[in-house]
């Protein structure tokens, strides 16, 4: 089994797109950092006094102002900063941490996701097409621990390229915006838009470790895909399709989740559990092992298809 | 066990209502060359295919080397080495690696010296650390064959190993076919051109539409007193031909065209004629088998109707 999953991680890392996507992920975490420090400012050492005449200025701004919208945007305003000051966080601090949860965070979620399903959904249809499936199956092992071991190869796959990005983001964080304290509180907001106070380093790994379910799910059905269809483009496209597809998905069930039990136990809204590290809830009642239950679900249910089919299909390329 | 490498039993394969293989028995003996020989899409791949488990049977057993595939699949399948339909291969890798991909895979581990001896044998070695997609059909051919004896089986099953291949290469094919069976491995080929079923195998299966219909030995079909259409090449066919019709009044003789002509005898007449027109001092250029003598035979079998050439071929030596 072993010889199988270094076999399969081999014609992975063999392959020069599988670097590609790693490389193409790196650079992005570049120029986001260069555009990024174009725009930060240097924090002042008297924030104090710069929020506190701010403050006066937006109150008086609020006399004048007439619409009820523009009211309360500035008393929102004013609120920030004030909280800023009572919790003595100076608002233009912005360190490798910050440059981890914010944009390296963004990258993961968007580009890892992506670079993995298309690896995955290559994984079996590859074989397929070029009809290597056949001479894979005509060895002594079952076809279970083959499918296995590509399956836990494209995994491994996942955390390498993963891996590559936190270490990346961080020394590109430290050489851009300089070595931070990674116990920095910070306020992030929630979806509501309501504050919390948290440490940003611990907020950044809350965060990977909350993304973790989501890549290994979205990474199955990428799997699945990949040993429904024997070509390996339709497989590839369709995966795509499915997660940008799910996002927007996501969207539409918050509203049908208001008012339809059962569109809680869809999967879309749960493919992203990066909430949970700002929110303790969902679609109004639903918590993070509720939604880890109903990902796991659909995680086994996704297992088992995969497999019993792969198990019994006639290799007719 | 016995000395079968290969033993195949009511192999069936119904897909929906349509039976695509039916019925299909037969046994294949260590150190020897077997033929599955039909048409293009009669079912050969199929039966390649069931034998080693990429396909499930709706009905039969296979027993490799005594090991049945059902219930003792990683011994069975380790007894095997093939090429099902082309021989395939990550294309972004070298040679090597696919080998080495491939002997990882193995049941025990397979040396580095083994990667080394088996593509020696195939005749590669300049081209091995080269990636397979800049390969010619030959060479993948070769790598197949060099795959597929990697881990030493008992059983090597080849579906249409000449195809791709030049008359150079086809004969070296064949080379190591003979050498393999001598060696004490059982060999399956399939084919669909008669001639090839002819020069490789001992003993052949007809398969027409996922039936067997007869297994021939080649000894049986050329020796003996089997009539062959027998084609020569003089200086006058007619003269020829009026000569013969005094020695051999029953000749059922076909005149092609004034320098060549056909007639139906067995393998010993061949050089009594060969005798005969020499002495009458005819001109002959050329002796063959006529190309279809075979297939009229496998016509006359699956009782499919064509019209074959009357090209030459070099008349087989056994």
């Amino acid at each position: 089994m072993l010889s199988l999953i270094k076999n399969e991680l081999g014609k992975i890392l063999v392959r020069a797109s599988s670097w590609i996507y790693i490389l193409i992920v790196l650079s992005v975490v570049l120029a986001a950092a260069v555009i990024q420090a174009k725009f930060t400012d240097k924090p002042s050492s008297n924030w104090r006094e710069e929020l506190e005449s701010e403050i006066a200025a937006l109150e008086e701004d609020l006399q004048t102002a007439e619409e009820e919208w523009e009211k309360e945007l500035i008393i929102y305003e004013i609120e920030t900063n004030k909280a800023y000051l009572a919790e003595n966080i100076n608002p233009d601090t912005y360190s490798n941490w910050h440059f981890m949860n914010d944009t390296v965070f963004v990258v993961m979620i968007l580009m890892v996701v992506l670079f993995t399903a298309i690896v995955a959904s290559a994984s079996v249809s590859a074989e397929f097409s070029s009809g290597t499936i056949k001479q894979l199956l005509i060895r002594p092992h079952f076809r279970w621990q083959v499918l296995f071991s590509k399956y836990l190869a494209v995994l491994m796959y996942s955390l390498i390229m993963l891996a590559a990005l936190i270490i990346f983001g961080f020394l590109i964080g430290t050489l851009f915006f300089g070595a931070g304290d990674f116990n920095t509180r910070f306020f992030e907001s929630d979806l509501d838009s309501n504050r919390t106070v948290m440490v940003v380093g611990k907020q950044f790994f809350l965060k990977v470790l909350y993304f973790l379910p989501g890549l290994i799910i979205i990474t199955t059905i990428s799997f699945m895909l990949s040993t429904l269809f024997k070509n390996q483009s339709l497989a590839v496209g369709v995966s795509i399709f499915v997660l940008l597809v799910s996002s927007t998905l996501g969207g539409i069930i918050i509203f049908l989740a208001e008012k339809y039990t059962w569109a809680k136990f869809l999967i879309f809204p749960y493919l992203d559990l990066t909430v949970f590290a700002t929110q303790d809830t969902i679609l109004q009642d639903v918590n993070l092992p509720m939604a880890l239950l109903i990902l796991a679900v659909y995680y086994v249910i996704f297992m088992v298809l995969t497999f019993t089919i792969f198990q019994k299909r006639d290799i007719t390329v | 066990m016995s000395e079968k490498a290969l033993e195949v039993r009511s192999l069936t394969k119904r897909i929906r209502k349509k039976l695509i293989i039916d019925d299909v028995s037969f046994s294949v003996e260590k150190g020897e060359v077997f033929g599955l020989l039909g048409p293009n899409g009669a079912g050969k791949t199929t039966i390649i295919k069931m034998i080693v488990g990429l396909i499930g049977r709706t009905k039969g057993e296979v027993f490799i080397n005594g090991f049945d595939l059902d219930r003792e699949f990683k011994k069975a399948i380790s007894e095997v080495g093939a090429i099902v339909e082309n021989p395939e291969f990550y294309g972004y890798m070298s040679g090597y690696r696919n080998l080495k991909h491939y002997a990882n895979l193995a049941a025990e581990k397979i040396p580095k010296e083994r990667i080394q001896e088996v593509t020696r044998l195939v005749g590669l070695e300049k081209a091995i650390h080269q990636k397979v997609k800049t390969y010619s059909l030959g060479m993948r051919q070769r790598l197949g064959i060099a795959q597929a004896l990697l881990h030493n089986p008992s059983l090597l099953i080849l579906d249409e190993p000449t195809n791709g291949l030049d008359p150079q290469g086809i004969r070296e094919v064949r080379g190591y076919l003979r050498m393999l069976a001598k060696s004490g491995i059982a060999v399956i080929v399939s084919s669909h051109l008669l001639s090839e079923m002819q020069l490789m195998c001992d003993r052949f299966a007809i398969i027409e539409k996922g039936k067997l219909i007869q297994i021939s030995s080649i000894d049986e079909l050329n020796g003996g007193n089997l009539e062959q259409e027998v084609a020569f090449e003089v200086d006058n066919a007619d003269n020829a031909v009026r000569i013969l019709k005094n020695y051999y009044p029953g000749f059922a003789e076909k005149v092609v065209n004034e320098k060549q002509f056909s007639v139906k005898i067995t393998r010993e007449t061949i050089a009594d004629v060969n005798q005969l027109l020499v002495n009458h001092g005819v001109k002959v250029y050329g002796i063959g088998l006529s190309s279809t003598s075979l297939e009229e035979h496998f016509l006359k079998i699956t009782g499919t109707d064509g019209q074959g050439g009357m090209a030459y071929v070099v008349a087989n030596k056994k």
